[in-house]
């Protein structure tokens, strides 16, 4: 489903993020990217939601080919992906049942479906009985659930999240990556950005090595549940 | 887009007024700023047009007909010079009353011998013009009715008044063209601010996957609703400035109050100026403003 080939991203002001990357994740994965940053984990985000392009190479992702997708077509690349950001991205305005409901409003679904599925997700992530409170009224670990939610309502068959444990305390962080595990075996796609290595140690699944813009190492490490 | 996202998108604009509550307060003040300063000098400049055009309507053109035409064919002339485009009105003054005001001025004796068929004034029309810096046309069109004898000669009164009412129009344009600049970097001001606190949500929207139409319309709603907004308060605030302003003018010269431009007459167009600029004003703000953070992407709207 995620497809790379001899991908290369330099950057205008001549640094090379992603150095000749060929790569295949394939559906019903669970995979950690790790590696120091700077080492071009965010690159291979960015390029995987289209936010930037490819130097060279062929990027495809959910049946869409990246390099000659056409702008408008966009939106609904990044629909077949839910997206859990380490800085939650929460709109603190509104409560948490419109932040996730946000997700599905933005792509015009109406609004029975939405109250049905919100209820559904929140109790999923075990937040129904905040779902009326502000973002900023939770803790860490519950406003990253949240977030968690709002990437898992559009049902996507992927779901990327950026160091979702890395401003959250570390008892917290094993309950977002339990749900993170649980969605896997539901069928969804997981990748997981991090360079926390005890997630990785306790969690195992397909590890992804980046260092200076390339692949290091790629291997699956198996873990006792 | 689905047609039942319209009904939502509405409404998020509307609720985006309320939510920004201090930023949409601050760009209704501007927006109703800019529009009564720039709303102010057109009024002046339609009001200055007005006095100069009256000063024309007071001058009339004399027509004198032919000394040899009877009565009753002078008479009728009268109809073929109301028919022209630029006259407003035409009175036929005969020549029996011409030699009476003579003689009234300068005594019987010397106009005894002048009645009747030995009056030597010819018959004449006083003519009034509907618009006076178009004095040389009509002369030219009184100058061909058969039996016009001669014009009386303002074309140097006509040129002045031609020229000072092209001089306020120029003023009254430059002025109104130097506000709108200023008005509109105001405004595009305002709106970056504003837009500088919702950089976030527009950055959510588009990693959940939002079209840039879905999310450009609330903002336009929003911009429209405060150009409407803004439009009739500063209608109010205008038609309840204006009365007063022209009874203040009143006391100081009866003439230019006399000229200018009743109430009743312009807020209409006021209302309808001042609304349709405001909409036009806050549509174009939050477009071209949503723009430049749509074609930006992830962190980039953020700044990061």
């Amino acid at each position: 489903m995620i497809h790379f080939k001899n991908v290369s991203k330099v950057y205008p002001t001549g640094s090379k993020a992603l150095d000749d990357v060929t790569l295949d994740i394939s559906k019903g994965e669970f995979v950690f990217i790790v590696g120091p940053s700077g080492a071009g984990k965010s690159t291979f985000l960015k390029l995987i939601m289209r936010e930037e392009e490819a130097t060279s190479g062929e990027i495809s992702v959910n049946g869409y080919n990246l390099v000659n997708i056409k702008k408008r077509k966009i939106p609904y690349l990044r629909r077949t992906m839910g997206i859990v950001f380490q800085d939650f991205r929460l709109i603190d305005k509104i409560s948490v049942f419109d932040n996730v409901a946000f997700a599905m409003r933005a792509i015009g679904v109406s609004e029975k479906s939405v109250r049905k599925r919100v209820e559904y997700i929140l109790a999923l992530v075990g937040l129904s009985e905040k779902s009326a409170r502000k973002p900023s009224e939770l803790s860490g670990g519950e406003q990253q659930r949240v977030s968690l939610a709002r990437a898992l309502v559009n049902n996507p068959e992927l779901i990327i999240a950026d160091e979702p444990t890395g401003n959250i305390d570390p008892e917290l962080s094993y309950e977002i990556m339990e749900l993170l595990v649980e969605i896997n075996k539901r069928g969804t796609t997981v990748i997981i950005v991090t360079h926390e290595h005890n997630l990785v140690n306790e969690f195992g699944g397909r590890i992804i090595k980046i260092n200076n813009g390339k692949i290091v190492g790629d291997y699956i490490r198996e873990v006792e549940q | 887009m689905k047609f039942r996202s319209s009904g939502y998108l509405i409404k998020e604009g509307f609720k985006n007024i309320l939510n920004n509550r201090m930023m949409s307060l601050a760009s209704i003040g501007v927006l109703i700023s800019c529009l009564l300063i720039t709303g102010a000098a057109i009024v002046t400049s339609l009001n200055a047009r007005s006095f100069i055009s009256s000063i024309g309507d007071e001058n009339m053109i004399t027509v004198y007909l032919d000394p040899e035409m009877s009565d009753i064919d002078a008479l009728k002339l009268g109809a073929q010079i109301d028919k022209l485009d630029n006259v407003r009105s035409s009175e036929f003054y005969s020549k029996t009353k011409g030699i009476e005001e003579y003689k009234e001025k300068l005594g019987d004796e010397l106009f005894a011998s002048m009645q009747g068929d030995q009056n030597p004034l010819p018959h004449s029309y006083k003519v009034r013009l509907d618009d006076f810096s178009k004095y040389e046309e009509t002369v030219k069109s009184l100058e061909k009715i058969d039996g016009v004898f001669n014009i009386s000669n303002r074309s140097e009164l006509a040129g002045k008044i031609t020229k000072l009412n092209q001089l306020v129009t120029y003023v009254g344009i430059a002025a109104v063209i130097i506000l709108g600049l200023v008005t509109l970097f105001i405004i595009s001001n305002t709106v970056k601010m504003t837009m500088y606190t919702r950089r976030f949500e527009i950055s959510i929207m588009k990693s959940v996957g939002a079209t840039n139409a879905f999310v450009r319309i609330p903002f336009l709603v929003e911009g429209m609703a405060i150009g409407f907004i803004s439009g009739i308060l500063s209608s109010i605030i205008m038609i309840a400035i204006y009365d007063p302003v022209i009874q203040a003018i009143r006391n100081i010269s009866y003439v230019i109050y006399e000229a200018s431009i009743p109430i009743s007459e312009i807020w209409p167009y006021i209302a309808l100026a001042f609304l349709g600029s405001g909409i036009l004003i806050g549509a174009i703000g939050s477009f071209i403003s949503v723009s430049k953070y749509l074609k930006k992407e992830g962190g980039e709207i953020l700044g990061w």
